[in-house]
Parts: structure tokens; sequence; C-alpha cells
């Protein structure tokens, strides 16, 4: 990657920064909003927790810590499948999608600015999460493996953008929410093991499992978070997640640019 | 031979016909049928100011839009020193400042100033020079007092001058202006006509091509009009020539004797089949 393109990345991550910067009452709310978070799981693992349950989880431990990096984490597919479609509707809605198209910057670099903040402040989000829960309900943060678990989120967030690129071309032609990215979510929330280990399902909706980028993300985050497990031994996981990237980002760039070429054809670029 | 600052060769755009209910679906794959542009062919030479006149919906806005690579054309090629519109985007964009005539198209939490320099930084210039730019900007296009104000807060003709501003600010080669003067006062719109024809035309040597209804600011531009009418070119030359050729006393009357007479034309040859 070039300097010129991160330096365009930069340009973006400051300006998503400087509009957020000028709301403020957001921010505290969602602490405030993630601290009711972890003290829902955290009763809730009280509820249900039990040495029977502790050793049918994957990495062992208590519910809490599994449910809570499960919601957290699946957080990252959510900003993924909504920040694309969400920037486009923004520009275009504020008429700042010609006066970007008319700049010296490549539409991918657009599209991959416009994610970055979003990505950044779910970050955050996730980390104050975590916080509480370290804070207040024990989840345990000393084994973590911290370089794994940047790993991780970063091949997670390259594989789920692929999805949401592929969601922000649907919009792009068909000016309405695209609805296979509700059933993207709707599928993944079930079989990817955001609140319950993929082993419980049936075998067919294991199978539905590992086809999702989501199940390679989460397990790989409780892995390197929960179980401090070393990088060598995260390569299957995060192989797959960096192939998943590697085929739904050009792909989904390439669709996305035929959508753009489409409306162009049409005269439907501003059209809502 | 030196290539023209922009090409236009028999230049058609179709659009497909607009659809309501369940068939809105199907829109972006829709055959397109309703002419735009119909075969336009013009060149303007380096340094020269040209404008582009007729009634809504003539074709004027596609045209610029079209050179500015925010449309396909249908058949034809539009160029910017040489380079297709369709097919070397980057290259064209490199040259090109863009006016839509929108009052839209800031981040409105933002203030002017930092509006243009997330823009300017976006055709690669470096703060520093934008900064420069922009103070040199501001006096003739009025803007030192919304520079430091969030876009929200500014008014309607402000952020079509801080529109301008942005589409000169990386001193392109080439202008496209639409409609520019549309929202501003007339002392300000004096303002900005006399630093484009002045700086930005004269001391410059940039192309510039506009769309205009101000046939005031068409004579005081323009070094030639290219009249539209129903996406056709009916007429290309100096506004003096225009005027001998309609014998007409002003560009008003030459624009609608132009237009009219190809009307009357196009009736007569209605009522003949």
């Amino acid at each position: 990657m070039s300097l010129r393109v991160l330096r365009e990345l930069w340009l973006f991550f400051r300006r998503d920064f400087a509009i957020a910067r000028t709301y403020r009452a957001p921010f505290i709310l969602e602490v405030v909003e993630a601290l009711f978070g972890a003290a829902t799981f955290y009763y809730v693992a009280r509820f249900v927790d039990s040495p029977g349950l502790s050793r049918a989880l994957p990495q062992g431990g208590s519910y809490f810590a599994f449910a809570l990096v499960g919601f957290a984490f699946f957080d990252y597919l959510n900003v993924a499948l909504d920040t694309f479609d969400h920037s486009l509707e923004e520009a275009r809605d504020t008429g700042t999608l010609e006066p970007l198209l008319v700049t010296q910057t490549s539409l991918s670099a657009i599209l991959a600015g416009s994610a970055i903040y979003p990505f950044a402040a779910t970050t955050v989000r996730v980390a104050v999460y975590l916080g509480w829960g370290a804070a207040l309900f024990g989840f345990p943060l000393g084994a973590a493996n911290w370089s794994a678990v940047i790993a991780v989120l970063v091949a997670s967030m390259l594989a789920f953008s692929g999805l949401g690129i592929f969601s922000a071309s649907y919009l792009l032609l068909f000016k309405r929410g695209n609805p296979a990215k509700w059933l993207v979510l709707g599928v993944s929330s079930v079989v990817s093991g955001m609140l319950f280990p993929v082993n419980i399902l049936p075998g067919w909706l294991q199978f539905l499992a590992w086809l999702s980028p989501v199940t390679y993300a989460l397990d790989a985050m409780r892995e390197a978070l929960l179980a401090g497990t070393r990088f060598g031994q995260l390569l299957r996981p995060l192989g797959a997640l960096l192939l998943f990237a590697a085929v739904l980002l050009p792909v989904s760039i390439l669709a996305f640019g035929w959508a753009l070429r489409r409306t162009k054809t049409t005269g439907t670029l501003t059209h809502r | 031979m030196t290539e023209p600052a922009i090409a236009v060769e028999s230049l058609e755009k179709l659009f497909p016909a607009a659809h309501s209910g369940w068939r809105a679906f199907l829109q972006p794959f829709a055959a397109p049928t309703a002419v735009a542009l119909a075969g336009v062919s013009l060149a303007v030479s380096e340094g020269e100011a040209l404008a582009l006149v007729g009634a809504n919906g003539a074709g004027k806005s596609t045209l610029l839009r079209i050179l500015a690579t925010l449309l396909l054309p249908t058949r034809g090629h539009a160029r910017v020193a040489g380079y297709d519109s369709a097919r070397n985007s980057r290259e064209v964009l490199r040259l090109l400042g863009y006016h839509a005539g929108s009052d839209l198209g800031f981040y409105a939490r933002l203030t002017g100033r930092e509006n243009l320099r997330f823009f300017g930084q976006l055709n690669h210039l470096a703060v520093m020079e934008i900064d420069r730019r922009i103070e040199r900007l501001a006096g003739p296009l009025g803007l030192a007092d919304a520079l430091d104000r969030q876009a929200r807060l500014l008014s309607t003709g402000t952020v079509q001058r801080l529109s301008l501003a942005r589409a000169l600010l990386h001193g392109p080669r080439v202008l496209l202006l639409d409609e520019p003067t549309r929202s501003l006062d007339a002392l300000a719109a004096a303002d900005f006509r006399r630093y484009l024809r002045r700086e930005v035309v004269q001391r410059c040597a940039t192309t510039l091509l506009f769309a205009s209804h101000t046939l005031a600011e068409v004579e005081q531009l323009a070094d030639r009009v290219a009249i539209l009418d129903a996406g056709t070119l009916v007429a290309l030359d100096t506004p003096t020539a225009l005027r001998t050729k309609a014998g007409a006393a002003t560009l008003e009357e030459a624009l609608f004797h132009l237009t009219g007479r190809r009307y009357a034309q196009m009736e007569a040859s209605g009522e003949e089949s």
C-alpha cells in the first residue's frame, strides 16, 4: 500500500473523527450502555453457569466471558455490513457523493477510508465492554495474547468488509437496503457461536457455520483473548479469515465498480 | 496539431424511462430510451470560455456531467485534453474542477475551511498550500467570514461560493461550472464573474465550460456560446455572431429566435408526416 493511499485513508478517519467530536453525548451514552450490556451478560451467566457448562465451552472458563466476547465482537460484522451502506447513503443525502467522485482519490480508497472510523469506534466500544467486564464482573483479561488479538481483529475486519461492500453495491443499484445483509446477520447470529458453542448445533447447521467468516473470527478471538493461544496455533482460523478476505474483497470491489458504472449509465447515481 | 482542451464528438446520452411499482426494481437494467443528448459535437480551445445555454432539459448538465466522469455516454466521445472521460477518468479528473450548481455537497458539522482542506487533500494538495489558496480565494469569493463556521450555519449562497472555491482550489486546467451564480446575490455574482474572467480564464488560461440561464452572465464571460435544444446543438458562435445570425438585438432574442425557429420547423415537419 503506497504512502499516498495511507494518507488518503487517514484523511477519511480525520474527517469522521472531526464530525464525531461535534456530537459528545452519544459517546457518553455508549459507555453507559456498555455497562448495562456487560451487567446483563454477567447476571445471565450467573443464572446458567455450572461446572458442566464451563467444561462444554471450547476454551473453558465462564459462560460470562464466552458470551461477552461473542456479543462484543459480533458487532464488527454489524459495523462491516452497515458502514459502507451508511457512508454511501449519507454521501448521497448530503450531496457529497459527486464531489468525492470527482476528486483524484480512487474509489477503493474512498470506500476503505469511509470504513476506518466506524471500525475504530467499534474497537473502542468493544474495549469499553471488556473494560466494564474486567473492572466490575471479573472478566479474565490476564491470559490474553494481545498480538494474536490484533491479528484476528485485522483479519476479521478485512473478511467482513467484503460482505459490507457487496451490500453497498446493492444499495447503489436498488437504492434500498440489501435483504441479503439481514439474512447474513440473522444466519450468523444463530450459527457462528455468538452466544453458544457451534458444536451443540445439528450437523447441517455446523456445516453452515464453517462457511461463515464470523465463526472463525469468534473462535480465534476467544482463543487469543481467553485462552492466550499463541499466534502459531491460530494459523487455521487466521488463514480461513484471510482466504475469505482474499476472495470477498476484490470481488466485492469489482461488484461495486460495476454497480457504479451502471448508475453512471442510467443516471441514477444521486437518486434515492 | 494540439488537442483542444475539450472535445465532444457525436455525443449521445439516453436515459431509461422512469418506472414505478415493482418495475422500479428493474430500473437499473432498463433499456435507455429517453434522449438527453442527440449527437452533440463541439470543441473548446485552451483558455477559452464557452457557455452552454438552453431551456431546462436541453442537455447542458448532462454534457457537463459526462465530461466530469459522473455519467457514461451512450454513444460518442467526450474528451478532456485528449483523455476520454469514460475510459481515462483518472487522467480527466486530474485536470478538472467541477461545480454541480447544487447548494449541498459539504459536511454540515465541519467548518468551511475543514471542508475545503478535506477535498483539497483528496486532490493531493498539501495542507499549507491549501491554506494559502483558501486565503487567496476567500477575498474574491467573499468567504472570509464563512471559513471558520460550520457548513450547516452558512446561507445557501455562501455554500455555493464554497463549492466554487472547492472547484478552483487545485488550480484545474479545465473548469466545468453548472449555473455558477444561481444562488448568489447580484453583487457577489458580479464579483465572482469578474474574478473568473480576469484571474481564472485570462491570467491562468483555464478553459471554462459553463451552463447558465443568466444571459448577461453569458455575454460577460463567454467567448462563444453553444445553444442546446432538446439534446441537439442548435448554434455555436460568439455572442455577436449569434445576434447577427438571428438578426436580433440581444442574446435573449437570438436564443428565442434560434430555438423558436427550430420548434416551428419541427411542428411543420410533424404536420407533414
